[in-house]
């Protein structure tokens, strides 16, 4: 077929016929998974951590500093841009805000992406788009969407078989406004739920979960185990001994009891912890919860995400008290975030675990959404000037571009990617990076293709919204 | 944009008829490979291909020789090569103007410009192909009428055994071996009313000598209308996408059906009504189903109220899967985006514009359904006239899809695996055609009775045999061969129904918006002295409720009255209400609670009554901002030995305290102290009249089943329950997960939940004072329907004991629940 335009159909035809009428007749089988197998990417990291800052986390006051606004009685609110002034890092082009300063000294092993997009899903509910953040698709869909952390679940398995592949710590998922919307992306969707997370809302209770229950020592942990194991063997139920589904039961329950026998399972329990560095850590809950994602790493999990915590109206979720609450959450994720990333460095483990700092969009003083969009404007106290403190801060939804942090796995160091305009509206101006091509990037990183599929009830479903998603290869060291 | 496409295309042109240098072809060839949006191979050039090439080169056909159903075949036709547009001949064959030469035929419309370019681009890119797609045709072209199947078997074997015989001779397979009854028993209670014999029935059962006792079962349980309702619930809420939580509810986008499911499951309504009812809901109990959830903000165009309505109606009723079809001709049946989108127009009430892959196609959809030939609904008429017309084409006499997919999930409930596989593929072959046929019409002779078609399955030879064991993994298994029912896991809300029977540990309250036990009651069951439904009582409270006041917001009071019993108690039932709120507690333990007085709750005593004095406490309050109407309303039937009744009811004999005791530990008690007043008679006022019906339907329905444990399926969904597979209901789920995963076990191992359960079991179990070896004999019989043997025993006996400690006794009833045995229907 290397001869062009010439050839005559009726020859192009009759010399297809000789070849083509063989191959039909075997039947074309209906999967082809053999056509075109897919290649995944050589991995640079084999555990990620998502440092989830549920809520919104502004950029402008975080990792993309503007134009610094002091607060002042009658200030016009489109004059008010970051409400924290830049500091320098340990990156001469980068700055970040105030408040960030131990971040700051480690932006040298940092990838700064500014220019991450969202799509405008119209009214802004936080949830839909954290669940388009945590699956790559956006909410409602026909199916049951997996986690990002159980793509990896399922298709890298655990690092260490004891430690399940994907850890989920710090959002409590019963007793928080939008649970259920919580619930809807916190699963693993149609992978079932072998590949879903395991939750440890409370960091300092963790241990319990690898614990026999309250009230019950290990002695008799393990004599129950035991006498169990006993019935098993004396079931008089003699051809059930070999089923497929009482197999794979009982693997499942030694599996469980390998767990909470484990050694490894020390690492669920921050009363191990050195006191010093305890401290280090211990902001409260998050700060807990990084030093838990550094012990668990270390153990061996594949993927584990900490969270400031998504609640409705609270920390990141700034719909007043902006500049106040923000400061708070600075002092909450400046030390244990810095230390994180230190420690691992110090184990050995920074090359090769990918840690992501994240939110589902950014904040801006006076636009919700992106420019132009007709979403509701949700902030609670709405002026023209500022008047009091609670007008202080950022208070709309804002999806036109958002700061994404990464560290090690591959990434480059002290790199900048990305930018967003200095005057207001604060889109993505440079390399904007959707969802799916993030999405694509981190999954390349733990060396899974962005093309992975699945079928499920006979659509093909990727990991990567209809496997568009392109990594961004300018970021990989 | 376009006028960009066309200047990029007569480049490409320009590069395919050679016209430019090899210079700049490499430069082009970098260009196409580098464009930023790679092409999508489904949502792009499928359509082209299937528009212009597939009618002759796709499914059987291959004129000229060439097929391009795979891309194997594409690449073996020489037709194209790879990463190569100047060399692909389809390309060129497509863009020719020599009316001899082009493709398609110079009589069929051509291939536009800027399908060209995504030909082109897709070739330039390696000509990626979805793993697995095919154009071929599916081979199995489902029937859509229904089909009576003559009998040839002799007439006493059952119906089922007659096909399935015929079938075992065909494929020369051995007969099937029956289950002992002591398994059968167990399987049938687990299967049709979700829960465990009980010692004692299992006892009855095994000395029954009956050689019909088999279909008296099935019988009797089939008529144990509130069990039966309520374990059939979680398979409902799941084909119909129903929850008490969830997605959508925060912002009203959303309703639930549940009462009105509630009712249809317990009066067994016909499912042809019941169908016309989800379809076109004459009220607003039942439209939850077709309104779907609106969710707030933008939407895929796949995913309006409208589309989820065509994919619900579609997916529950006909086994159809329209997800597909939403957004683009379906790649795997025969649907069209049009179909889809058709079927959605029926229900909406705006223009609804064609959206393919989100994007509008400038065309707007027509009314209309999926099997034309059946009829079509009237495009003009008004929507709710449309969705009558739906709901009448939906059930209509000859739509043999519609009853063999209702057919087909129940064979699955029960046998453990569809006649058609999985359930949802309607479109796929069945096993054994003349089965799901015979099914099929055996529904419709029966007025639609769904129970009769689960009697009629329940009783056959098949259902009696032996479960298949596998050795393998099923779930991929493609070469399916009948051999016997296949075990099933139980679902989350079995295993916690039976641990709970196990334990006593069932909440007291529960979450279902419904009013437990709802049936007509006849008009004679009336007001007679003789019913045990009329009402003797009075609603009660206290001083503050005296000549007509309104008692203050957030008042708490005890009430109090002592029971005199005589002798043992065969049957005790109480049903209550309080507005606001109450707790109940006999012999100061909690055995009821309720929160909305319009939800009268029913409790079966029986075990906590002893002869003698029985203290009877209720603290029951009144909510509310300021002064408001606050009441206690209860009704009591004691059945003694000697079959006299004793009734106890809220009238003068109550009295109440202002002084709440204090609650020793959850669920107890302790010491109500005085100063004790007489109550104040409130009459049965009539703001309070909507109460009586479900006040005298719960004595009866308890009294005639002598439980009223409170039902998972009726509790939302919590963490456990979750961890065992009970799915976020914003998807329809028609099957729930057959294998125990690795969290969960973890769950199971050292959950709070199931360990308080089973300690609080333990507590129970260890009271009575038995031996090791009596209490494991009667746990055996209740959670296996079997004695242990000896050997089991004697390990228990040597592990903890003859004597066994509360401890150790929950050890025991763990290690039970986690048996393969206990957590399978075998």
């Amino acid at each position: 077929m290397k001869q062009a335009a010439s050839l005559q159909r009726r020859e192009f035809l009759s010399k297809l016929a000789a070849a083509g009428t063989a191959t039909l007749a075997m039947d074309a089988p209906r999967l082809l998974a053999a056509d075109n197998p897919i290649e995944h990417p050589a991995a640079t990291a084999d555990s990620c951590i998502l440092i989830w800052m549920g809520g919104g986390m502004a950029a402008p006051e975080t990792f993309d500093p503007k134009q610094y606004t002091p607060f002042e009685v009658g200030l016009p609110v489109e004059k008010m841009v970051s409400t924290f002034p830049a500091i320098d890092t340990a990156v001469d082009q980068i700055k970040i805000c105030e408040g960030l300063e131990s971040i700051a000294g480690v932006m040298d092993r940092a990838t700064l992406i500014r220019s991450a997009v969202q799509p405008d899903l119209g009214s802004i509910l936080h949830s839909r788009h954290q669940y388009h953040w945590h699956t790559g698709y956006v909410p409602p869909q026909t199916v049951a969407c997996p986690h990002i952390g159980s793509w990896m679940a399922k298709v890298l398995g655990p690092l260490n078989p004891v430690i399940p592949p994907f850890i989920n710590i710090g959002q409590r998922l019963e007793g928080v406004g939008e649970k259920e919307e919580l619930k809807a992306f916190t699963t693993a969707g149609f992978f079932g739920s072998e590949y879903g997370p395991m939750n440890l809302p409370f960091p300092n209770e963790a241990a319990k979960s690898v614990m026999p229950p309250d009230g019950m020592n290990g002695q008799r942990f393990a004599n129950r185990d035991r006498l169990f194991r006993k019935l098993i063997d004396r079931s008089p139920q003699r051809d059930y001994q070999s089923d497929y589904h009482q197999q794979s039961m009982l693997r499942s329950l030694d599996n469980a009891y390998r767990l909470l026998s484990s050694p490894d399972r020390t690492a669920f329990d921050l009363t191990q912890e050195p006191k010093e560095s305890f401290e280090k850590y211990d902001t409260g809950r998050f700060g807990q919860g990084c030093l838990l994602a550094r012990r668990l790493v270390e153990s061996g999990a594949r993927f584990v995400e900490v969270t400031t915590e998504y609640v409705p109206f609270l920390h990141w979720d700034t719909h007043a008290e902006g500049h106040n609450t923000v400061a708070r959450m600075h002092r909450e994720m400046d030390r244990p975030i810095a230390q994180l990333i230190r420690d691992l460095e110090a184990r050995g483990l920074l090359d090769r675990t990918l840690v992501i700092i994240a939110s589902e969009f950014s904040r801006d003083a006076i636009i919700e959404g992106t420019p132009g969009s007709n979403a509701n404007d949700q902030a609670t106290h709405k002026v023209d000037k500022l008047g009091e403190m609670k007008h202080y801060g950022l208070h709309r939804h804002f999806t036109g571009g958002t700061s994404v942090v990464m560290f090690g796995g591959g990434v480059k160091q002290g790199f900048l990617y990305g930018k967003t305009a200095d005057e207001r509206p604060l889109v993505a101006i440079e390399n904007p990076v959707t969802i799916s091509d993030l999405h694509a990037t981190i999954m390349t990183a733990m060396g899974i293709s962005p093309k992975t599929g699945f079928e499920i009830e006979g659509r093909p479903f990727y990991v990567t919204q209809d496997a568009k998603g392109v990594a961004v290869r300018d970021i990989f060291a | 944009m376009l006028s960009e496409m066309t200047r990029y295309l007569d480049r490409l042109l320009d590069l395919l008829t050679g016209r430019l240098s090899g210079g700049i072809i490499l430069a082009i060839c970098l260009t196409i490979s580098t464009t930023a949006q790679t092409v999508d191979f489904d949502h792009e050039v499928v359509p082209i291909l299937r528009t212009h090439c597939v009618k002759c080169h796709g499914g059987i056909e291959a004129k000229g020789g060439f097929s391009l159903n795979s891309r194997k075949l594409f690449l073996e036709g020489e037709a194209a090569d790879p990463g190569n547009p100047v060399d692909s001949h389809f390309l060129e064959l497509i863009r020719s103007t020599d009316i001899d030469l082009q493709m398609p035929p110079k009589d069929l419309p051509r291939v536009s410009t800027e399908e060209q370019l995504i030909l082109t681009r897709w070739v330039a890119e390696q000509m990626p192909w979805t793993n697995g797609f095919s154009f071929s045709q599916l081979r199995y072209q489902p029937p859509l009428l229904p089909r009576k199947v003559p009998l040839t078997g002799s007439p006493e074997t059952h119906p089922i055994d007659q096909i399935l015989d015929q079938y075992h001779n065909t494929n020369k397979l051995p007969p099937l071996e029956s289950v002992d009854d002591a398994t059968f028993l167990r399987r049938a209670y687990l299967d049709l009313v979700g829960l465990l014999p009980t010692p004692e029935q299992l006892q009855a059962f095994l000395a029954n000598r009956s050689d019909q006792k088999r279909s008296q079962l099935i019988d009797e349980l089939l008529a144990r209308d509130l069990d039966y309702t309520e374990h059939w619930l979680t398979f409902w809420n799941d084909l119909l996408r129903n929850d008490y939580t969830g997605t959508g509810f925060i912002t009203g986008g959303r309703q639930q059906i549940s009462a009105w499911l509630y009712r249809a499951l317990i009066e067994n309504k016909p499912f042809d009504e019941f169908t016309r009812e989800l379809i076109a809901p004459e009220s607003g109990a039942s439209r939850g189903f077709i309104d779907g959830i609106k969710w707030r903000g933008n939407v895929s165009a796949g995913q309006t109220n409208e589309i989820q309505f065509a994919q619900s109606v579609a997916q529950s009723f006909l086994g159809i899967n329209l997800k597909c079809a939403s957004c683009h001709d379906s790649f795997i049946d025969r649907w069209t985006l049009n179909d889809a989108y058709s079927l959605a127009a029926i229900y909406a009430q705006r223009p609804l514009e064609i959206h393919r892959c989100d994007k509008p196609i400038n065309a707007s959809a027509q009314p209309g359904w999926l099997f034309p030939e059946l009829g079509n609904v009237d495009p003009k008429a008004p929507r709710n006239e449309r969705l009558k017309q739906l709901a009448a084409l939906v059930t209509h006499r000859d739509n043999g899809r519609y009853t063999r997919t209702i057919v087909n999930r129940l064979w699955g409930q029960l046998m453990g695996r569809g006649l058609v596989h999985p359930l949802d593929a309607m479109h796929t072959e069945p096993w054994n055609e003349d089965l799901l046929d015979f099914l099929a019409e055996y529904l419709v002779e029966n007025q639609y009775d769904l129970k009769a078609v689960l009697r009629l399955i329940a009783t056959s030879a098949a259902y009696g045999s032996r479960s298949e064991v596998l050795p393998q993994d099923p779930t991929n298994q493609t070469d399916y061969v009948f051999q016997g029912r296949r075990t099933k896991r139980l679902t989350a809300e079995q295993f916690m129904d039976a641990v709970w029977q196990l334990t006593g540990a069932a909440p007291t309250d529960f979450d279902a918006p419904v009013i437990r036990g709802q049936t007509d009651l006849g008009k004679d069951d009336q007001g007679t002295d003789e019913n045990p439904a009329t009402l003797r009582g009075e609603w009660i409270w206290g001083d503050s409720a005296a000549d007509g006041k309104a008692p203050p917001a957030g008042e708490k009071l005890v009430f109090r009255k002592t029971v005199h019993l005589p002798s043992k108690v065969t049957t005790a039932v109480v049903t209550l209400t309080a507005d606001n709120d109450f707790e109940l507690y006999v012999g100061r333990r909690r055995l009821a609670t309720g929160k909305d007085w319009t939800r009268p709750q029913t409790v079966v005593i029986t075990k906590n009554l002893k002869p003698g004095d029985n203290d009877w406490i209720v603290v029951a309050g009144n909510g509310g901002a300021s002064p408001n109407l606050a009441g206690l309303y209860l009704e009591a039937r004691i059945v003694m030995e000697d079959e006299t009744v004793i009734e106890v009811s809220s009238d003068a004999s109550w009295q109440y305290s202002e002084r709440l005791p204090t609650v020793k530990s959850p669920g107890r008690l302790g010491k109500p102290v005085g100063p004790w007043r007489p109550v104040v008679l409130l009459g049965r006022p009539g703001v309070y009249a909507q109460v009586n019906d479900p006040i005298r339907r719960g004595l009866t329905m308890a009294m005639s089943s002598n439980s009223t444990m409170v039902r998972a399926s009726l509790v939302k969904s919590d963490f456990l329950m979750r961890s065992l597979g009970r799915p976020n209901r914003d998807q329809i789920v028609t099957s729930r997960p057959s294998e125990l995963t690795t969290l969960e076990a973890i769950d199971l191992a050292n959950g709070q939940t199931l360990a308080a359960a089973l300690q609080r079991g333990a507590n129970q179990w260890t009271d009575s004072e038995q031996s090791t070896a009596s209490i494991v004999r009667e746990l055996f019989q209740f959670a296996l329907s079997r004695q242990p043997t000896a050997a089991e025993l004697s390990v228990i006996q040597e592990s903890l004991g003859h004597e066994m400690t509360a401890e150790a006794c929950e050890d025991l009833l763990w290690s039970i629940c986690m048996m393969p045995e206990f957590m399978m229907v075998r």
